[in-house]
């Protein structure tokens, strides 16, 4: 492991001024599970850390408005344990399945978010919740979607003296209805092999979908809209299964991952139907 | 015969220091003017030497010792069968991990910084990488002596006949993959030069004696002169049979005259350290239409990776066991043990043993179908008794509990009420639920033709307590309790008041490896025989102390007394200060050689074996047939363990095996492609977690008193985990009807298949 400096701002301003002063020199350390990983075997360029953990104005849930913001050092567990956090049931779902209770308990979302891992579960979860991200530096802050943080794996649109200081989710509407799955090779400490988000706004008796999103993680580069598969649903109602599958199938068609070690590409993209089938399946959609 | 402490409920003896976490491994000592050592490994599969320059790491300030062959005083070469693995290689790498040169160093960062620094030109060879294929006379050479390793041929009967015979004739290949041991604490010890000159090396491993007579070879220095302590170690699972760190730590510390640690890191541990040998297996097998077996043909490849070390006896043992615990009058065993650049191969519990028991009980169930029989019935048609003749030609003489291990099978309640856990889940008719069953047998100990011995030393202590001292290790297992327990039993003395010293060369005498299923056995036996001993001695102090004759004497609880008046008695306190004033305390020895066959098998070293356990396992498995995911939802393990001396570490064993099967079964894949590790640490390669576990494990043991063992027990290390795999992949056929002829069947894999179904019936 190479040497570093470590810094710990006791401000968020302080934070500010050491990021701007280092430009492209640090990086941030939140809770680590993600970095140390990659400090330990070398793949860190920056030389000097920046520890966050002290800014407490980073961590914590509220509502305000029709929105959760949850501030990016909030951990996986408190956001599973949070009630203002059932307002966003299926990013809770995604927390929920993170690696082991020891990594939600350390890894934060914005950790999770931040590094831009294609398979990182809370994305797509946040995606079809249709979050924003607010991104601040001493010259200022904007908010964006969160698809628009994300720019190849591992890469976002942030400058490099810019950190990320708040999640903005919507609660989710009245009636409306989600899941968030994923598939790793094991129940627990598992890189998902494909994970998919979808929430719904289906009519209970008639089962007509009036607006839908679907988001699938793993199997391309950043995670991805379905936005041909939700225009598909909206207004629509699935009346048998054979016509979930060709919904399904457009999922299929509409990724592009990649072989690893974990799965090959072909399996990704199948499982990212059928993930969707069995969780529409499990919603009663039909 | 009354018993206070075998089979009794008794806690482990070393459990309070490890759930508190006092236990010091090896990997917890440390010592002032310690150095750190780091060793530079290939990064090439195959390539030649050119040279190595380790003048920059020398000069690095900070740098104690860089060391490459030229600093092997005597034999450049390890292993437990053949010693054709260098310590440190001369001119040839054989895999990548291969150890090349070694640093110490006064930090652990200056070492691994060192390293990188010593300049090594290769000339890089083509990568022998398929086992098959590297036994053409034409591939090229992982040894000059050529890629087989060994070669075994087993005829029994007349194979063609056999197949004449056969109404109906079932042929298969099968793979297994290589499994990593995935033990809790890495290849870490240290060495150190003690003040009289001597070396010690401290580092976990199943056999701190053999440790000590390959260093001894390795480093040209006596066997008096190296102290080798093994125990307690952090998990095995044969992985630390054969040498790891030991002889690279021990070169730097006589190098340096420092104490001189090392630990693994995990990437490390996994890529440059033993597997489970992969195997592929074709087996062609020939039944009557009754259900009668007739002919067995087993070819098999067994990839065991650059350097032999127990490659052979491996082979050997998988290769008894694979025509299963059946009667076969026509068989014909052909294996392969093939030299290749795909890391190494080694010893790992089963032995295997696994791989063979993939292959014939899938083989069983698939012709049991195909002839409408249940599962059970035909094993049971086929199944072998004591005193018939055995698939490899020799007569079975000690009692395998074959028939018993089949009845609780069938008497078990995952077994009787198999219906609940089958068919289509009704809310999620994608999830498919199936019950399989399988059937193992292992040979027990070292087989014919091998020393296999145990010794074991009791003394009184000055107290009138015991120190128990055998040379096997702690590996988890739970050996110290049952040591302590059969001495207590033996002993008739509180168990409280017996420590136990095992697993150093120096503090305990030579009992053979913890390895093949022995431990309790061997290890358990030579302490019983030490005691009948040692109570003969007590009886002689107490006859002179008492003034009656020794056969008047009777001992219990700590206690010599006259049988025919109890209250003259004297107590061990009294007897040992006897002995003391009488020149010294009481010293007893036992050693026992483990039974072995009398007549071996020709052109098969080490078979056959004597002493055989069975194991039968039933899983329940569910199926999602939309992602190909397996999960094993319960189990059960019927285990034939003769006296169970210790419940709970009975439970251990079978519910750690039942659970490492699973994984071997389902998910463990280390994958080597063009000689390099792919899956090199816990995100890639696959073990269960505690969410992985199935919700129930029942073990029921068949308890048939083993008359050659302590207390009439008998070992159970390895077998937990030999019949897994099938009973799980056999489960999956019941589920969703489909074959799984490849290990781990991830999801990938059943999905793959489930779809090639679907198309088959279009
Ligand atoms: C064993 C194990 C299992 C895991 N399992 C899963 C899993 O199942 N699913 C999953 O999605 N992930 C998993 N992970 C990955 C990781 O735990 C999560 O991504 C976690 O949420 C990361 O959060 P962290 O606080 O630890 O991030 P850190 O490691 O501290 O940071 C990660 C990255 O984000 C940057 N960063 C962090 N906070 C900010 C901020 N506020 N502003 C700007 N940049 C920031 C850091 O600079 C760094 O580049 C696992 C990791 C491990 C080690």
């Amino acid at each position: 492991m190479k040497e570093f400096d470590y810094f710990r701002p006791s401000s968020l301003d302080e934070c500010l001024k050491l990021l701007d002063q280092m430009r492209g020199r640090a990086r941030i350390l939140a809770g680590g599970t993600d970095l140390l990983v990659r400090l330990k075997h070398d793949m860190i360029r920056e030389d000097n850390i920046v520890d966050i953990g002290r800014l407490d104005e980073l961590h914590g849930v509220h509502v305000d408005g029709g929105d959760v913001h949850i501030a990016p050092l909030t951990t996986h567990n408190e956001i599973v344990e949070s009630g203002l956090c059932d307002e966003v049931p299926v990013l809770k779902k995604a927390c929920a399945q993170v690696g082991s209770p020891q990594i939600r308990n350390r890894g934060t979302i914005g950790g999770n978010v931040v590094n831009a891992s294609p398979a990182g579960d809370t994305i797509p979860a946040l995606s079809v919740h249709g979050a924003h991200v607010k991104l601040k530096s001493i010259d200022g802050e904007r908010t964006i979607p969160i698809e628009e943080l994300f720019t190849g794996p591992g890469r976002t649109a942030m400058r490099d003296n810019e950190i990320l200081v708040d999640i903005v989710v919507p609660t989710i509407a009245n009636g409306e209805i989600g899941f968030f799955k994923k598939l790793g090779q094991r129940n627990a400490m598992a890189i998902s092999i494909v994970n998919i988000a979808v929430i719904l706004s289906m009519n209970r008796s008639s089962k007509i979908i009036e607006r839908a999103a679907v988001a699938v993680g793993s199997a391309a580069p950043t995670v991805i809209r379905c936005i041909e598969v939700e225009n598909l649903m909206a207004g629509s109602r699935i009346d048998s299964a054979e016509r979930l599958w060709e919904i399904a199938m457009k999922i299929r068609d509409r990724v592009s991952p990649i072989s690893d070690v974990r799965a090959s590409a072909r399996y990704r993209a199948e499982m990212s139907a059928n993930l969707f089938y069995e969780g529409m399946l499990e919603l009663g959609v039909i | 015969m009354d018993l206070k402490y075998v089979g009794k409920d008794i806690p482990r003896v070393d459990a309070y220091e490890k759930v508190t976490g006092t236990t010091k491994y090896m990997s917890d000592l440390s010592f002032d003017g310690m150095l750190w050592g780091k060793v530079l490994r290939s990064i090439h599969p195959h390539a030649l030497i050119k040279s190595i320059d380790t003048s920059k790491a020398k000069a690095l300030p900070g740098v104690e010792a860089v060391v490459t062959w030229e600093d092997v005083p005597g034999l450049n070469g390890f292993g437990i069968a053949i010693q054709d693995q260098p310590v440190l290689c001369k001119d040839k790498v054989r895999y990548a991990g291969d150890a090349v040169a070694a640093v110490a160093a006064v930090s652990k960062e200056i070492a691994e910084e060192a390293a990188l620094l010593i300049e090594v030109e290769y000339e890089v060879l083509p990568v022998v990488d398929d086992p098959i294929r590297a036994i053409e006379p034409d591939s090229p050479k992982v040894h000059e002596s050529g890629n087989i390793l060994l070669h075994t041929e087993i005829r029994k009967g007349d194979i063609d006949k056999g197949f004449d015979e056969a109404d109906l004739i079932i042929e298969n290949t099968y793979y297994a993959s290589r499994q990593e041991h995935a033990f809790l604490e890495t290849e870490d010890g240290i060495a150190l030069i003690e003040e009289d000159g001597t070396l010690t090396v401290y580092a976990g491993s199943h056999y701190p004696h053999r440790d000590q007579l390959q260093l001894s070879r390795c480093l040209n220095m006596p066997v008096e002169k190296i102290r080798v302590v093994s125990s307690p170690v952090g998990g095995a699972f044969g992985g630390k049979d054969e040498l790891t760190i030991q002889p690279i730590m021990a070169l730097l510390a006589l190098k340096t005259g420092k104490p001189v640690k090392m630990v693994m890191p995990r990437e490390e541990s996994i890529i440059s350290y033993w597997k489970r040998h992969p195997m592929i297996m074709i087996y062609r097998t020939g039944v009557k239409r009754d259900g009668t077996l007739v002919a067995n043909d087993v070819k098999v490849y067994a990839d065991t990776g650059a350097y032999a070390s127990l490659g052979g006896p491996i082979l050997n043992l998988a290769l008894e066991s694979s025509c299963g615990l059946y009667r076969i009058p026509h068989v014909h065993i052909d294996g392969y043990s093939v030299y290749t650049n795909n890391g190494i191969s080694g010893a790992f519990r089963g032995f295997g043993v696994p791989q063979v028991t993939f292959a014939m009980e899938s083989q069983m169930d698939i012709i049991a179908e195909k002839l409408g029989l249940d599962p059970i019935e035909f094993r049971r048609k086929n199944i072998l008794k004591k005193g018939e003749v055995a698939p490899i030609g020799h007569h079975i003489t000690t009692d395998v509990e074959s028939e018993a291990v089949l009845d609780a099978m069938e008497g078990s309640r995952l077994w009787r009420e198999r219906e609940r856990y089958r068919g289509t889940d009704k809310n999620r008719p994608w999830i498919k639920r199936g019950v399989g069953l399988a059937l193992s047998w292992q040979g027990m100990g070292l087989g014919v033709g091998l020393p296999d011995f145990g010794d074991a030393v009791i003394e009184m202590d000055p107290d009138g307590g015991f120190i128990v001292r055998v040379g096997c290790v702690e590996i988890g297992q739970g050996a110290m309790t049952v040591y302590a327990q059969v001495a207590a039993e033996a002993l008739r003395f509180p168990i409280e008041r017996i420590r136990v010293v095992i697993g150093d060369t120096r503090n305990a005498p030579d009992a053979g490896p913890t390895t093949a299923s022995r431990a309790a056995y061997v290890g358990g036996k030579a302490i019983f025989l030490a005691a009948e001993e040692m109570n003969e001695k007590i009886k002689g102090y107490a006859s002179g102390m008492l003034s009656v004759s020794p056969d008047e004497i009777e001992i219990d609880d700590g206690s010599a007394y006259v049988k025919t008046a109890k209250d003259k008695r004297v107590s061990y306190e009294e007897i040992s200060s006897y002995a003391i004033e009488r020149g010294g305390l009481p010293v007893a020895e036992g050693h026992f050689d483990l039974p072995t066959a009398d007549k071996a098998i020709e052109g098969a070293f080490g078979l056959p074996h004597h002493i055989y356990s069975c194991c039968g396992q039933i899983a329940a498995v569910e199926v999602n047939t939309l992602t190909g995911q397996a999960r094993v939802t319960d189990g059960a393990v019927v285990v034939d363990a003769g006296t169970v001396i210790n419940q709970g570490g009975l439970e251990g064993q079978s519910e750690g095996g039942f659970v490492m099967g699973t994984g071997y079964a389902l998910t463990e894949d280390l994958i080597i492609e063009n000689g390099v590790v792919k899956t090199p640490n816990f995100s890639t390669y696959i073990i269960p977690t505690s969410k992985d576990m199935p919700s129930s494990i029942e073990t029921i043991p068949v308890t048939n008193y083993e008359s050659t063992g302590p207390f009439g027990a008998k070992g159970i290390g390895e077998i937990g985990m030999v019949p897994t795999a099938p009973a799980v992949t056999n489960a999956i056929y019941d589920a969703a009807d489909i074959r799984v002829f490849k290990i781990p069947a991830t999801g990938e894999r059943i999905y793959e298949l489930l779809k090639q179904k679907k198309g088959e019936n279009k």
